[in-house]
């Protein structure tokens, strides 16, 4: 996926309404919602403009938050994934000669696995400071983020598998 | 300039997302009233510490201010305590308010001595400020001494620790009055002389001053009695006393303008000729 292909914005748009229209009323086990929009960030190309990713990820969070109404916790949390991008990708795959061109064409599962979990870690983090905001529920913002982190996983684990590696 | 911009454009990535994270933190406070509440919380938490830091700082420079604004309130309470001792020289008048013609101006002292015979002080305000000679001067706790000559901003006073001042006291008890001077010594330790011997007097009995000078309003208190004798076949008092104000230790003084000083020095005038 490149900076202005119509493909990343047809993609764009998809996960922003599959988020707002299918995931954000899951409600797993009562309150769990799976974050599917962070697929952007996974299909957007390794070595591509990382400005254009930040203004972007502001944007999709933005859209996110816009249609389902909430605070701008997805705003915050897209736009410092957008952000920290690359240094995840630094950590999870290594700074190795033949540094992958994007997340598909990269063969070794366990990095693509940490890179994963990063990504959404991080991200389920803030989401959940934010929403919460306090520092008394810091146990309920561990227990959320974990539990979301798990199915989010799972989700985007089962979407990614659809594509075939490259 | 060329500089700056590719300082810019180097850090490019930072800056946006730092302005776009001000800006959706921004939205965000706005748009839920608990967010609003505990960043507010947070805030004032922040501003308290920061304030409590300014207001330490600052209230070490202000410090001079706060003197001078004191020492303004001092001015006029210390005119108020001395219209209000009411001995009798001053008979109240039941209808007209009692004439009270004393006016108090402060002043910091700015050159003192104390180790001479003949002692004298400056005091930082002059004709400028409406200070003529022979006005009396006092500190928070006693007398100083009296004017003896002015500049345009500063005057000179002289002290009483000066052997040639005599000043008007009576004790707070007996009307009787002496002349308090200097026996030379330690800066507390004065005489009082010509009281006669068969005026009450005791032991610590508290000094204030005469008001017959002109200099002094009646009712400063000065001192107490630490010694007392009759001396035999004169009909005097020797009395030695001790004083409240420490002169070798001051630093702001009170000029006091007797503004009947022209009308009580032409009748003396009258009365010698």
């Amino acid at each position: 996926m490149n900076s202005f292909s119509p493909i990343s914005i047809i993609s764009f748009i998809t996960l922003v309404l599959g988020q707002v229209l299918i995931f954000n009323h899951l409600h797993i086990f009562g309150s769990i919602n799976p974050i599917i929009y962070l697929l952007f960030f996974v299909f957007y190309r390794f070595e591509s403009n990382q400005t254009f990713l930040i203004l972007i990820s502001f944007l999709l969070g933005f859209s996110v938050d816009i249609l389902s109404q909430s605070g701008g916790a997805h705003t915050i949390a897209s736009l410092t994934i957008g952000f920290l991008r690359p240094l995840i990708i630094k950590y999870a795959f290594g700074v190795t000669v033949e540094k992958p061109q994007s997340y598909f064409s990269d063969s070794r599962t366990l990095n693509k696995l940490i890179f994963l979990i990063l990504l959404i870690a991080i991200h389920h983090l803030i989401y959940f400071s934010l929403v919460y905001f306090s520092f008394d529920s810091i146990l309920l913002i561990i227990k959320n983020m974990f539990l979301t982190l798990l199915f989010s996983l799972i989700l985007i684990g089962i979407t990614l598998s659809f594509y075939p590696n490259k | 300039m060329q500089r700056i911009l590719n300082a810019l454009l180097q850090f490019r990535n930072p800056i946006i997302y730092f302005f776009l994270l001000a800006l959706s933190v921004y939205f965000s406070v706005n748009q839920s009233p608990f967010h609003q509440y505990s960043f507010q919380k947070y805030g004032f938490y922040l501003s308290s510490k920061l304030y409590y830091v300014k207001d330490a700082l600052g209230s070490y420079y202000d410090l001079k201010v706060i003197n001078q604004q004191l020492l303004k309130e001092n001015e006029q309470l210390k005119e108020i305590e001395l219209s209000l001792v009411d001995l009798s020289l001053y008979p109240v008048d039941f209808k007209q308010p009692k004439r009270f013609p004393f006016k108090v101006k402060r002043a910091n002292v700015i050159k003192n001595s104390y180790k001479n015979q003949r002692n004298f002080l400056m005091l930082n305000i002059g004709s400028d400020n409406g200070i003529q000679p022979e006005m009396g001067v006092i500190s928070k706790n006693g007398i100083i001494g009296v004017v003896h000559s002015v500049s345009k901003n500063y005057s000179s006073v002289i002290s009483i620790l000066n052997k040639d001042l005599k000043i008007n006291v009576r004790t707070k008890k007996s009307p009787a009055f002496g002349s308090l001077v200097w026996s030379g010594g330690s800066p507390l330790e004065f005489k009082i002389e010509d009281i006669v011997s068969n005026a009450k007097l005791s032991l610590g009995d508290t000094l204030i001053t005469g008001g017959m000078s002109s200099y002094f309003p009646l009712g400063i208190p000065i001192g107490k009695i630490s010694k007392l004798n009759k001396i035999k076949g004169s009909g005097y008092y020797s009395v030695d006393a001790i004083l409240f104000n420490d002169l070798s230790q001051i630093y702001y003084a009170y000029v006091i303008e007797n503004s009947d000083f022209q009308e009580i020095k032409s009748l003396q005038k009258n009365i010698s000729q």
